[in-house]
């Protein structure tokens, strides 16, 4: 029970330092007093400044976490996350061209859009009909597609104008500055509606984790089950990308640490544990990204790309000592 | 030997097409004044002088250079994936380089060029250390992997670096594609000795690599050291990658596309298919940036992301063949 504990303490007093430090900090009475009265410096860093970015932080990187827990458990690889799938880059393509065309398209239906096309581009690419295919294989053409969707995306940087290049820049990167109200809503309400989805699929998962053919043993119907939770982990994904950028490994982290940190067995606790962790990391590693370097606003993605890569290469060293690759 | 005959042609023609095409149209006689009297005051000779002719020089280094950096790679690490973009050679060469102009200023572009070179030996070095390659099985799946997290981390220390000296997007945006537009500014010549340097090491060292790309019990049957041909080849990729990335940028996918393709045009006979990939990587690499300069006149497609679009379905279509486990 303690350790159930932990993560939402974790998190609240994250999201708290979060709340007070940065450019201009403000102490901890003012904050409250801010929460309560609703007047005063503490409620503008509430209600405009830090308050949306924090809370746009938390809603993100719980999405990327539980898309990340659920693409790992599908197959049964710890590298298999949306990002390293390719999901990530093809959803922040999608937005990237959105902003050149200057489309007038909700955020997430243009992010999902893109982070769909690429799941089904890896499918397409990756299984063979009659034959098994190894999640190692899935990997290396999900890199291939992510690849080539940073590539493209680089291209449509280099044909946009200056100012224009800049904002795409941040936005590729992984960014949460300047966000309001309207990116917390787009964030919250279809991230709490995919979590709950998630979590009425949690059996099915487990199910699927016992290796097909015991599952359909089971009386479960394996293609279908896989691809409603791989069409949830896509959407998933994709929402936390139309808010926040394509953020680097914050979807590869969160599962199996919220997992060391919570102790979780049961599926659904472990749905919750990713998310929990995955807003965990995203708040650190944008409140890192702010107050690392004084007088500088680093956008959260190069935080995450500078912590995320040596533990995807511990990671690596871990899966080769098993001798799973 | 007739196949590799076919090939200089090609590059030949391929040199003579970046040259005449472009934004300004020059009439033939021109190309022969500028070597005759040379008229600082006539637009079109300084067009040639000064953008054309370093823009040729520019592509063939970085696209001989890249080539040969690919088929050693490919050959030693027997990864058909292994390319000096995938695998953040490039990233490390690309970050010490704007590390060095952070630091110097952009004072003396040479000197600033010359910190390419341990950047590209530490990120070699550091990837084949990470994919397995000091306990001797660099699997495919591995390598590549460990490479993109390379690159991630070096990438993002890069834009880190770039957005904290907020003086120019375009700077990153040059180092992120990959592009031959700058090559007026750039060490041509000292990097075309480099790279030449690294290619005659690779056809020295040729046969002793292709022993080593048939499995170290085989090398040493043969009475090959593998340490020292790694260390022969961890030279020849810094070498070559440095001066590229000196030249041109990080370009991603070239090292990639090239040596299967050598491979498929003169066969497997390791120096046949280091002069054939490197006299390739040219090729393409120049064909991309004319084509760029092409598709969307007057403003231009960097010859990176060129050679990302062309490269990307290879890896796709590489990495599907890919058997999990298997060490070839």
């Amino acid at each position: 029970m303690r350790a159930a504990l932990l993560l939402p303490l974790l998190l609240l007093v994250a999201t708290v330092t979060a709340l007070m430090s940065g450019q201009a900090s403000i102490g901890l009475p003012l904050l409250w007093e801010g929460l309560v009265t609703g007047e005063g410096p503490g409620a503008l860093m509430l209600d405009t400044i830090r308050g949306p970015r924090v809370a746009t932080a938390i809603g993100a990187g719980g999405v990327l976490g539980l898309s990340g827990f659920i693409f790992q458990t599908l197959f049964r690889n710890p590298l298999a996350s949306p990002d390293i799938l390719g999901f990530t880059p093809g959803a922040g393509l999608a937005i990237v061209a959105a902003i050149t065309f200057h489309l007038n398209v909700p955020m997430p239906l243009v992010s999902a859009a893109g982070g769909i096309a690429a799941a089904l581009l890896v499918a397409l690419l990756a299984i063979r009909r009659g034959h098994e295919t190894p999640p190692l294989t899935l990997i290396l053409v999900g890199l291939g597609v992510g690849f080539f969707s940073s590539a493209f995306s680089t291209f449509v940087m280099t044909v946009l104008p200056h100012s224009e290049a800049a904002e795409a820049q941040r936005w590729l990167t992984g960014s949460l500055a300047a966000r309001d109200w309207g990116h917390v809503a787009q964030v919250w309400w279809p991230g709490l509606l995919l979590v709950l989805l998630a979590i009425a699929q949690a059996r099915n998962l487990a199910g699927l984790e016992l290796g097909n053919d015991l599952a359909s043993g089971l009386g479960l119907r394996t293609e279908t089950v896989l691809w409603l939770l791989a069409v949830t982990g896509v959407l998933l994904a994709a929402t936390g990308v139309a808010v926040a950028g394509p953020v680097p490994f914050v979807a590869l982290m969160a599962g199996p640490l919220g997992i060391r940190i919570t102790g979780a067995r049961t599926h659904t606790s472990r749905m919750l544990a990713a998310a929990g962790t995955g807003a965990l990391v995203l708040t650190l590693a944008d409140l890192a990204a702010r107050t690392a370097l004084p007088g500088i606003v680093l956008p959260a993605g190069v935080m995450t790309g500078i912590l995320g890569a040596p533990y995807l290469l511990w990671r690596l060293s871990r899966e080769m000592e098993k001798g799973t690759l | 030997m007739s196949r590799l005959l076919w090939i200089a042609c090609a590059c030949l023609a391929m040199m003579i097409i970046s040259l005449t095409v472009g934004f300004r149209q020059i009439a033939p006689a021109v190309y022969f004044d500028v070597l005759n009297t040379y008229d600082p005051t006539d637009p079109a000779h300084v067009t040639l002088a000064s953008i054309r002719l370093p823009r040729l020089a520019a592509g063939l280094i970085a696209g001989a250079a890249l080539g040969v950096a690919g088929t050693v790679m490919q050959a030693i690490t027997r990864n058909p994936l292994a390319d000096p973009g995938i695998l953040g050679v490039n990233a490390g060469a690309a970050f010490f380089l704007l590390l060095g102009t952070t630091i110097l200023g952009r004072a003396d572009e040479a000197i600033v060029a010359t910190l390419a070179f341990p950047g590209a030996a530490l990120a070699s070095a550091a990837v084949f250390a990470l994919g397995g390659g000091l306990r001797g099985d660099v699997g495919p799946v591995r390598l590549t992997l460990a490479g993109a997290a390379l690159n991630a981390l070096l990438l993002s220390l890069v834009t880190g670096i770039v957005l904290v000296r907020q003086d120019s997007l375009d700077v990153f945006r040059f180092w992120v594609a990959g592009s031959l537009t700058q090559a007026t500014t750039r060490p041509l010549l000292e990097m075309a000795m480099v790279a030449c340097a690294g290619g005659l090491l690779a056809l020295a060292v040729a046969p002793q690599i292709e022993a080593l790309s048939h499995g170290k019990e085989m090398s040493r049957g043969l009475g090959t050291r593998p340490g020292r041909v790694q260390a022969a080849a961890l030279l020849i990729v810094t070498m070559t990658t440095g001066a590229a990335v000196a030249v041109a940028g990080p370009l991603a996918f070239l090292g990639l596309m090239v040596p299967p393709l050598a491979r498929l045009l003169v066969g497997h006979r390791m120096r046949a298919e280091l002069v054939a990939a490197a006299l390739l990587g040219a090729t393409i690499l120049l064909g991309a940036d004319t084509l760029g300069r092409l598709l969307l006149a007057p403003s231009e497609i960097r010859a990176g992301v060129m050679t990302a679009l062309l490269g990307g379905p290879v890896f796709l279509w590489l990495a599907r063949r890919i058997r999990p486990g298997a060490t070839t």
